[in-house]
Parts: structure tokens; sequence; C-alpha cells
């Protein structure tokens, strides 16, 4: 385009100007874009299950139901079903308890064939199967709480009325990091039979079994049959894909998406308006040139081009400046409260997603002393009386 | 540009031109007639506010009248759109401002190469008419300069250069050395009698200066709405309204 070296020339006509613009942007979009990584880990999460085949049982009532070992090993039993786990969340507290992980009580035999995608050096896999107080975690974790493998795990219940004391025998790699904890379920299981009373109730189930189906296709079917089948059982069930299930964490946070959404939004609408009047500002001043391009004979839309790319390149700018800030505050923050921020990466939509709205922002800013300039009579502009 | 087209660059015919503010009408032209024929010089001359930047603009398609005709190098200008207009001037019209008017973050070469990037030459075509241009006003050697690092003087060299690399059939000129030393007037007029007689352009100029208006070839006066032969002053008006036989001399 040959109008480019003009535009960029006029972008740092005002530097002063330009750069505070470039910066509200970027500071905004940064803070906008982290936000919005954050609440996006969860659709990285669906997205990512989705790849693995994964469908998960839970009792019909949500998180508060439990499903019984029976139904587990019925679900095993399906055709289509190529390997299932249990789960059952610990949420036990380990040593002064300023460290929150995930802590699971599974099927140490089927876990990595549900969860093929982590890999777990053999020796140890067959301690985890044969050791009844074994527990694994992934490396993030083990070098987080700078555990290794022999060292003990003592985990203090806080639902449960029974505490583990674990030993770590191995140290499992995953694609992304998961920060969670692995214990056989066996043991939870046979500690809650000990107790008396309320405590053992919890006994004889798990809270939601996790299985891999052979194909994608067959999965709704396998959903609609689990869940018929059980339709009219004490312990009716609700059967999803990892994809869906991953979708309910969404919708629990629900408010505060709407929450950051609405600043978002003003966030927005007030930058738009700083960029604004530092676009109309320019445009002023330069009235006189813009009347000089259109008597030489410049159309009306070219003119309005020049305007309008130049309040988008600056904010392109400054969405780039702020989205890759945004990316690096984001790894911080995962290296430093991985609870929080679980994903390494912020994921590619939110930048892409961050970029649109700073590309929208240069167009929203730009248009109307774009259009200004482009309707600029040119006598009056030559004559400076605009 | 129609080349081949022979009849006289510009015909201004019984033209009226009002301006309103505030409710007010401002009669500025009031039957004007003009005629400019193809490789003259006219200088136009008139006490501030009589009129000359209004009329200047309305022969270069600028603005247009409240009535009468315009009619430059064989095209009828209130037939033209505005689109249309912009691209007749872009072909036909080469300015010249009283304050040069370059664009400032822009280069010498690449303020002449401006009009050029409204046709369909390539970049290797731009920049040889570029060259050129600047070669006829002496500047050739400032090529990379920006405005700032160039004398008031050399920025009008630089501006026409810029009115002429189109190759248009007429020069408009509002005031051109109005802001500059008498040298670099002078340089300034040198340069445009060399482009009227060496390159036959048709050049309008408004001047307040009277050395300036010596050296054209053609005088005429624009007072209270009309134009007078400019080697004799408005004796009554009455007689001189909206007649341009005069100037015919
Ligand atoms: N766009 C406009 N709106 C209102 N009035 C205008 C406009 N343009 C010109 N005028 C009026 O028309 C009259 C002539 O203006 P013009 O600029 O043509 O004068 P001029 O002869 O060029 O004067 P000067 O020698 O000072 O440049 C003035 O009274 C001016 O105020
Ligand atoms: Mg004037």
């Amino acid at each position: 385009m040959k109008y480019l070296k003009y535009i960029l020339r006029n972008v740092r006509r005002n530097k002063l100007r330009t750069l505070l613009t470039i910066m509200a942007l970027a500071i905004c979009l940064m803070l906008m874009t982290f936000l919005y990584g954050y609440l996006a880990q969860m659709e990285v999460w669906g997205r990512e299950a989705d790849k693995y085949n994964r469908v998960v049982v839970m009792h019909r009532q949500g998180f508060a139901g439990r499903v019984p070992f029976k139904t587990l090993d019925e679900v095993r039993a399906l055709d289509g079903v190529v390997a299932a786990t249990p789960f059952a969340w610990y949420g036990g507290k380990y040593g002064d308890g300023t460290e929150f992980f995930a802590q699971f009580g599974t099927d140490p035999n089927t876990l990595f064939e549900v969860w093929s995608e982590f890999k777990i050096p053999p020796d140890q896999l067959a301690a985890f199967k044969s050791e009844r107080q074994a527990c694994v975690v992934d490396r993030a974790l083990a070098e987080r709480l700078k555990l290794k493998v022999g060292d003990r795990v003592p985990l203090q219940g806080t639902f449960y009325q029974f505490n583990l004391d674990l030993k770590l025998v191995g140290i499992y790699e995953s694609p992304e990091t998961n920060l969670s904890l692995y214990f056989n379920l066996k043991y939870l299981d046979e500690g809650l039979r000990q107790l008396e009373g309320t405590g053992s109730a919890a006994a004889g189930n798990c809270g939601t079994i996790f299985f891999k189906a052979a194909s994608a296709d067959i999965i709704p079917d396998l959903c609609k049959r689990i869940d018929e089948k059980y339709a009219n059982s004490s312990e009716p069930t609700k059967t999803q894909t990892e994809k869906a299930f991953s979708q309910m964490f969404v919708k629990m946070m629900g408010n505060i998406q709407n929450f950051i959404l609405f600043i978002a939004v003003f966030v927005t609408v007030s930058l738009t308006l700083v960029a604004a009047n530092g676009m109309a500002m320019s445009m002023r001043e330069r009235t006189t040139e813009i009347a000089v391009l259109k008597a030489i004979g410049f159309p009306n839309h070219t003119v309005l081009a020049i305007m309008l790319g130049e309040s988008i390149l600056i904010a392109c700018i400054g969405g780039l400046l702020g989205v890759a800030a945004g990316r690096g505050i984001y790894a911080l923050a995962h290296q430093v409260a991985p609870m929080v921020i679980q994903i390494s990466n912020m994921p590619w939509e939110v930048m892409a997603w961050g970029m649109l709205v700073a590309g929208g922002i240069g167009l929203a800013s730009g248009i109307v002393p774009a259009v200004l300039a482009a309707r600029l009579s040119v006598i009056d502009g030559l004559r400076r009386i605009v | 540009m129609d080349q081949s087209f022979q009849g006289p660059a510009v015909v201004v015919r019984d033209l009226y031109k009002e301006f309103y503010r505030d409710k007010l009408t401002i009669p500025v032209l009031m039957g004007t007639n003009l005629q400019v024929e193809r490789g003259d010089y006219l200088a136009l001359m008139g006490p501030s506010g009589s009129g000359k930047t209004t009329l200047l603009n309305l022969i270069a398609g600028l603005d247009r009248p409240t009535r009468g005709e315009v009619i430059v190098a064989g095209d009828d200008l209130s037939k033209l759109s505005e689109s249309a207009l912009a691209r007749w001037r872009s072909q036909h019209i080469g300015f010249i401002f009283q304050l040069y008017n370059l664009i400032p973050v822009l280069t010498a070469f690449e303020n002449v190469e401006l009009p050029l990037l409204l046709t369909p030459l390539n970049k290797r075509e731009r920049a040889e008419h570029v060259r050129t241009g600047l070669e006829i006003v002496g500047l050739a050697d400032r090529m990379d300069h920006y405005p700032r690092q160039l004398s008031g003087g050399q920025e009008q060299r630089v501006a026409i250069a810029r009115a002429i690399v189109n190759d248009p059939v007429l020069l408009v000129a509002d005031e051109p050395t109005g802001d500059l030393d008498a040298r670099s007037a002078r340089e300034i007029l040198d340069l445009l009698s060399r482009l009227n007689a060496e390159f036959g352009k048709t050049i309008v100029m408004v001047t307040h200066d009277p050395h300036a208006a010596e050296r054209a070839k053609k005088l005429v006066h624009l007072e209270k709405g009309v134009l007078v032969d400019g080697n004799q002053q408005p004796r009554d008006q009455g007689i001189q309204v909206g007649t341009s036989e005069g100037i015919k001399a």
C-alpha cells in the first residue's frame, strides 16, 4: 500500500501523544487478556479433553451426590468402554496448609489407561499399583512441593474424618501442568469403613467415574444408555463428555465471568473515547494538510483510509504490546500461583480476542475523526476556519 | 488531460458567488467574466476581501459557484460530481499556496510524489517524474530533505514541483510570494515565468505585490465583485459590472 509510509509517519508525528495512547491501550489489554485468560482455562481443559474421548459419570444431583462402586463395575462392562476409573476428591491439608493442590482417590490399575496422555516410568506405575499407601504426583507439583520419590506425604482430612499417610512412589509427566496427586481410593475407602456413624457414610462410593470411550461417535449413545439404565435407581446418573463436564465449572464461575465482561466493556468504551480524543486532536492539527490533499485530488475514501489506518495502527501496536505483556504475566502467574493460573501459556483465543478488541478500538476511535476529515470542505480547510 | 484541446484554458461566464454565514448573505462575486487563453500568465490583484481567492478556488474546481459558468480546458465544472471533480483536479490543476503547504512528515521527494500516487504510474515511473520535477525547480539535491530543513523559498519550489509533476493544464497560485523575502520571491517569480515561457504552462496568480504582477503577461483587478482591466482603475461601477471586455487587450 503506497500510503503506508505516510500513515507510519503520521503515527510518529506526535510521539508523546501516540506513546500515551499506546500505553493506555497496552495496560488495559494486558489486564483484560489476563482476566480472560484466567476464565478461559476451563475452555482449554474442555478443548484438550475432546482429544481423548473421555466421559464423566456423576450423580444426577451433581457434585453433592456420590456414585456407588457397583455402577463403576457395570460401566466397565459396557461395550465401547475402554477403561474406567473412579475419582474421589479428598481435599486434604498438606503441611501447614499454605499449599493447595488437588488430591484424588482413584484406581491405580486404570488411571493411566483413562489418562493415556500421562507418562510414568513402568517401575513407578508398578509400585503405585502394588503399594496401598502409594501416591503419584505430576512433575510440576513435585517440584513445587520439593518432593522426590520415596518421600512421605501426610494429608489431613478436612471433610473426610480420615487422614492419609501417603508415600510418593511415582512422578508422571502430563502435557499440561495439572498439579494433582493421585492415591489409591481403596486405602481411603477401607479407612472410612473403620469409622463409626456418619463418618463411614461415604464408603463404597466415589465422586465421579471417568472412562475412555473407544471412539468419539459412540459417546452420545453411551451417555444415553448409562443414564437411562440408572434413571429409576436410587443413585441416578448424569453422564457427559469431559468437555461438557468442564463447562459445569465455567457455569459455576458464571457471575465472575459476567463481572469481568462488564468491566471489560466499560474499559473498552472509555479507552475508545481516550483514543478518539487523540485522533480528533491529530486531525484538527492537520486540517490544512488534509485540505491540501483533497485539493490535489485525493478522493474522500483515500483520506478516510489514511486516517483510519493511523488509528488502527496505533491501537494494534498497543494491542500487541498489551497482549504480549498479558501473556508474560500469565506465564509468571502460572509459576507463582499455579493453582490460580493452571496452564502455562495464555490460550491463543484470548490473544486473538485481545487483538480483535484492539483493532475494534482503533476502528471505533478513528471513525469519527476520519469521516470528518473525509468530509472536510477543502476551501474551509485551506482558510483554516474549521 | 485533453492536450489536443485548443480553446481557452479558462472561461468564466457571469459568475456569482455568495457565502452564507449566520443567516447573512455575503455576495463576493457578482457577475464576473474572465477568459484565460492557453499559455497565458495572468495576475489577479485587488484589495483584501475582494474575492480573489474565491475566484481562484472556483476556477480550480475547489468550490462551486452560486450561479454562472466555469469552463476549464473545455470541461464544464458544474457537470462534474464531487468525486469526479477531485479526479479532474488531480489531472488538470497544479496548486501553489502562499504558505507552501507541504506535508511536514514527508520529504521533498515524497511531497512531490503525492499527486502521482493518484495515477497508475508504478514506483519507478513516479520516481522519474519526481526527479524531473525537482530538477526543473533546481532542488534535485534536496530530495531527501524534510520541509523544516528547507528555506521558505526552497519549500515553495518544492511546492511548485508538486504542482507541475502531473503536467497540469493550469497552475493556480494564491499569493505565492506573499510569505517570502524579496530575493526568494524573485526566484519564485523567475521560476513561474520560466514554466510559462519554456513549458507553456497557463498560470493564474493572485498577488498583492505589484512587482509580482509586473511579471505576468496580463493583469486584472478584482474590485467589489467584478473584474476590471489591470491598466485602468474602475471609473464607474455601472459600466464595469460583469464585463471582461477591457481585459482582452
Ligand atoms: N467560506 C467562506 N465563508 C464565508 N465567507 C467567506 C468564505 N470565503 C470567503 N468569504 C468572504 O468572501 C470575501 C472574499 O474572500 P476572499 O478570500 O476571496 O478574498 P481575497 O480577495 O482572497 O482576500 P485576501 O487578499 O485577504 O486573501 C471575504 O469577505 C470573505 O470574508
Ligand atoms: Mg485570498
